[in-house]
């Protein structure tokens, strides 16, 4: 049980790039913290600062109030879970997940218990005398689970761990990863570029471009009040709509396309250009015409229990995605029209995409 | 499961061909010449011979020089491939950890692999000159009574530092590989769960080295057996009284200095034998414990 604090923390590598610019970030004891953002944003390095894999240039990285910059990462008291499992191949899965024990002067009573315990926890009882190349992915993916949980380390941390499993299993590996995490109680750090696995397993989300922290929050926060344009567009699927738009002079509308004006509520200056965003589930089908946009069909999904349908509109430069629930048909060239909930309209400012 | 069979033709022997030409000439037929010469006694003046079934044999085994000589080659082979195999291992495991510059410490390392057996040889002997060699003056300096002349012992060990001074980049080179092979995530996952880097070297490092060094474990012995006899004829010459002559060495002075065909033809195919020996030994015992 611990308690993670970033104060600052920077990382600057020797070829001079800045890979981190100062975060801050203090995780509560068991709290499930999820980085999330495109590859090169720096989140895996963020948690291998963490983790002691990499130095941490500025700032400080304390763990249980105690700063950690300079201590080894074995003495940390973390567990990690990588993305390619880094199983030791020449032992067993015993001896895999045994290891870090007998480095550690348990006994050997204590070591087989413990060891026992987290096979039973993760069914692999049957497989420990097998060597990591005789089981598959997502057993894999298991001792390596296991050879966290046997330490009962103070954080957990996990490198993209389900990323190499096929789509099932990592629905099911997610869901394991969240019980086992609820029921041991440990505080842990999860990397994802899998905005769904974000969303599912955070207590908190922290999205990350560039090596900064754009926004810290519940996922449903996150999704909700996106601080900024780059957030909006990365949390949700399909990814919200932008429109370029402009405030009109009685500040109660922006004008859209050729002219499109949708109600908002927001304290803005007129006259302003400005994003304007609006998720493609919180737009829906209007009567013929009866809507705010007017919008032709370029290309259809259907996935059983929604359909996405992608149109243009205006004088085609602006393209939106609406979300319906069901099955429905459309021909490519359809004209469709579409009503805006004027209160899930989201502002950004155009030059620094921050939420107005 | 029935294998797809496409038609024959004469094609892919006529590529082969040339390889089975030059294995028949430099290999396969000079074997068989030295199995057959190996059973006859020729005159001193190489004017008749004799078939004199396994006396040739009978004279090596019995024969004082051959088993101090077999001895010698022994010791010297494990030697030589133990002494490169531990100094390439260290070198390569340092050279790994190096950020800045790596690339140059590398080549550096690897560039004694460019140097043929006989001019180490020729640089060992000009190192250990009397007059004018440097490490023989270091040592007599030093108050060793240095002397790979007359001495036995200081000449194996002349023999054995230029042996494996040769053979440690060729062990660098694989080594470095074999590290390089080893997923950095597996490192990391080590040193959360090992703070001792000794420990974590020989529990994860060196386990997961081991087919590599298994490999070169064979080819050392082998070098030491047949390469390095551009060194010793070189640097010793098999001196003092044939104390650093190894089989290969001995089967040369014999059979084209001695002139005795037979006895240096029986020799050889003793040697053959040995090496088989040992190569399936390798392989059967030592292979399976290596692999993960």
């Amino acid at each position: 049980m611990a308690t993670v604090t970033l104060n600052q923390a920077e990382k600057t590598y020797p070829n001079g790039y800045k890979a981190i610019h100062g975060i801050d970030l203090a995780i509560k004891d068991g709290e499930f913290t999820v980085l999330v953002g495109p590859s090169g944003c720096g989140k895996s390095t963020l948690l291998r600062m963490i983790a002691g894999l990499e130095s941490i240039s500025a700032g400080e990285i304390s763990i249980d109030d105690k700063v950690v910059n300079k201590v080894a990462p074995a003495d940390r008291d973390i567990a990690m879970v990588f993305q390619n499992y880094a199983l030791y191949p020449h032992m067993n899965n015993f001896d895999n997940m045994a290891y870090g024990l007998r480095n550690r002067g348990y006994s050997k009573t204590d070591i087989e218990s413990k060891v026992r315990e987290a096979a039973r926890i993760l069914q692999l009882e049957d497989h420990l005398e097998r060597k990591p190349r005789q089981l598959s992915g997502g057993q894999r993916q298991r001792v390596a689970m296991g050879r966290a949980i046997v330490r009962q380390p103070k954080v957990f941390l996990f490198d993209e761990p389900l990323s190499n499993l096929d789509a099932k299993l990592r629905v099911d590996m997610r869901l394991e990863i969240k019980n086992l995490q609820q029921r041991l109680g440990i505080t842990s750090v999860y990397v994802t570029h899998d905005q769904v696995e974000a969303m599912t397993l955070a207590d908190r989300l922290i999205v990350m471009n560039g090596g900064v922290a754009e926004q810290i929050g519940t996922p449903i926060d996150i999704y909700e009040k996106p601080a900024t344009k780059f957030v909006a567009g990365f949390i949700g699927s399909p990814a919200m709509n932008f429109l370029t738009a402009k405030v009109s002079d009685d500040c109660k509308h922006v004008i859209v396309g050729d002219g499109v004006m949708l109600d908002i509520d927001h304290d803005v200056a007129g006259g302003q250009a400005v994003t304007a965003g609006i998720r493609p589930e919180h737009l829906s089908l209007a009567n013929n015409g009866d809507g705010h946009i007017n919008a032709v069909v370029r290309m259809v999904e259907s996935l059983g229990a929604e359909t996405l349908v992608y149109l243009d509109f205006g004088s085609g430069a602006d393209n939106v995605t609406l979300r319906l629930q069901g099955t429905h048909q459309f021909a490519k060239n359809d004209a469709l029209s579409l009503t805006v909930q004027a209160d899930k309209i989201h502002l950004f400012d155009i030059e620094t995409g921050k939420r107005i | 499961m029935k294998r797809v069979q496409f038609e024959h033709s004469a094609v892919p022997y006529l590529f082969v061909a040339p390889q089975i030409l030059i294995i028949s000439i430099f290999f396969l037929w000079p074997a068989a010449q030295a199995v057959y010469q190996s059973f006859l006694l020729e005159d001193a003046f190489g004017m008749s011979s004799q078939f004199v079934w396994f006396r040739n044999f009978e004279d090596v085994l019995s024969s004082a020089s051959w088993s101090r000589s077999a001895i010698f080659t022994v010791i010297f082979s494990v030697a030589v491939a133990v002494i490169s195999i531990t100094i390439s291992l260290f070198l390569a495991v340092r050279a790994d950890e190096v950020i800045r510059g790596a690339k140059s410490y590398r080549t550096l390392l690897m560039w004694g692999y460019a140097v043929a057996p006989p001019v180490a040889g020729l640089l060992g002997n000009m190192m250990f000159n009397p007059l004018m060699g440097d490490l023989y003056k270091a040592f007599n300096s030093f108050g060793f009574e240095f002397n790979h002349i007359q001495n036995a012992n200081d000449a194996a060990f002349v023999v054995i530092l230029i042996a494996v001074w040769k053979q440690v980049s060729v062990n660098f080179i694989f080594f470095l590989s074999g590290l390089q092979g080893i997923p950095k995530s597996v490192q990391e996952a080590a040193t959360l769960d090992c703070k001792s880097a000794e420990r974590r070297f020989w529990t994860i490092t060196f386990p997961l080295l081991a087919p590599t060094t298994f490999f070169l474990l064979v080819i050392n012995l082998t070098y030491a057996f047949f390469e390095t006899f551009g060194i010793i004829d070189v640097s010793t010459k098999g001196s003092p009284g044939g104390a650093t002559a190894t089989l290969v060495y001995k089967v040369y002075v014999d059979g084209f200095i001695g002139a005795d065909l037979g006895g240096s033809s029986a020799q050889s195919v003793l040697l053959m034998i040995m090496v088989s020996i040992l190569t399936v030994f390798q392989f059967r015992f030592i292979e399976r414990k290596v692999h993960y």
